[in-house]
């Protein structure tokens, strides 16, 4: 598998790590107790299109939105996370 | 208590053995340690990225890499190392962190790396060969020309890559490596060089 870093262009999986979920959203202070169990501890298994974090450790250190399909590794985007870089997303 | 005396000493002094290695007759790499450099980290701060171009630009007269390059500036070469961030590299305090501190206050923070990294320049016949071994980047000419540079990782270990300007008509390409990574990332280096012969040396000319 190779991922197509937005920053450094087409790198092997072995300069990646896979950080998880990119779904969850962390819930309002007052959410409640279950809101927060859920965006803690639970998490889908999908076998299909998933939305991940990723992280170029191993080249430009830059956080990445992937989105896979757990089934064939098939990548269809790849966005820096926000905050990723000073001015790309979330400045 | 021990009394200790603390030498200062390069990353890879014990390892560095100067003149030939492997493989006998014309060596197709040559190895060479740059020493006493140094290496400022220059990261915009948030929103600051257009400041931080500004600065670059008018203390160095040419712009910063925005993309996997290395520029040479008359006494610096800037090397992207990730998005809005870049290395400067010189040498005899022209750009030291104290003198950069005042170009990049307000918009970008800096590191000194200069005791941090190791530089390894690599030549010869067969230096794409060799490094071809170790890196998963395509260095076909076509594709990494000279002023080319990638964040990327040689055995597990990260390195800066970059292509500097040929020297008698020949590629080459520097590394910059962590400094305690330096020594096991030699090793790998003459490993993978061996088979077409290796001159080793150090210099201080960047």
């Amino acid at each position: 598998m190779r991922i197509v870093c937005p920053f450094c262009g087409e790198r092997e999986l072995g300069e990646f790590t896979y950080l998880g979920d990119a779904k969850p959203q962390r819930p309002a202070a007052d959410a409640g107790e279950d809101a927060v169990y859920d965006y803690v501890y639970l998490r889908d298994n999908i076998a299909g299109v998933m939305s991940e974090h990723w992280y170029h450790g191993g080249g430009c250190r830059a956080w990445l939105k992937v989105t896979r399909n757990t089934l064939t590794h098939e990548i269809s985007a790849v966005e820096p996370a926000a905050g990723a870089g000073a001015a790309k997303v979330g400045a | 208590m021990a009394d200790f005396s603390w030498d200062i000493r390069g990353p890879l002094d014990r390892a560095l053995v100067a003149g030939a290695y492997g493989a006998q007759g014309d060596a197709g790499v040559s190895l060479t340690e740059i020493r006493n450099f140094d290496l400022v980290q220059v990261m915009a701060r948030r929103g600051k990225a257009g400041e931080t171009a500004k600065a670059a630009k008018a203390r160095f007269g040419i712009a910063a890499p925005e993309t996997p390059r290395a520029v040479a500036a008359a006494d610096a070469t800037l090397i992207w190392s990730g998005p809005d961030q870049f290395l400067v590299l010189s040498k005899d305090g022209r750009h030291s962190i104290e003198s950069l501190a005042i170009v990049f206050a307000g918009s970008a923070s800096l590191s000194d790396q200069s005791h941090a990294r190791a530089l390894i320049s690599v030549s010869g016949d067969k230096a794409r060969a060799m490094l071809a071994k170790l890196s998963s980047i395509d260095l076909h000419p076509d594709v990494f020309g000279v002023g080319a540079a990638a964040a990327t990782s040689m055995d597990h270990t990260s390195v800066t890559l970059w292509r500097g300007n040929d020297r008698s008509g020949q590629a080459v390409f520097n590394l910059l490596v962590f400094a305690t990574f330096a020594e096991s990332l030699w090793h790998t280096i003459l490993d993978s060089a061996a088979e077409y012969g290796v001159t080793i040396g150090h210099s201080e000319e960047l």
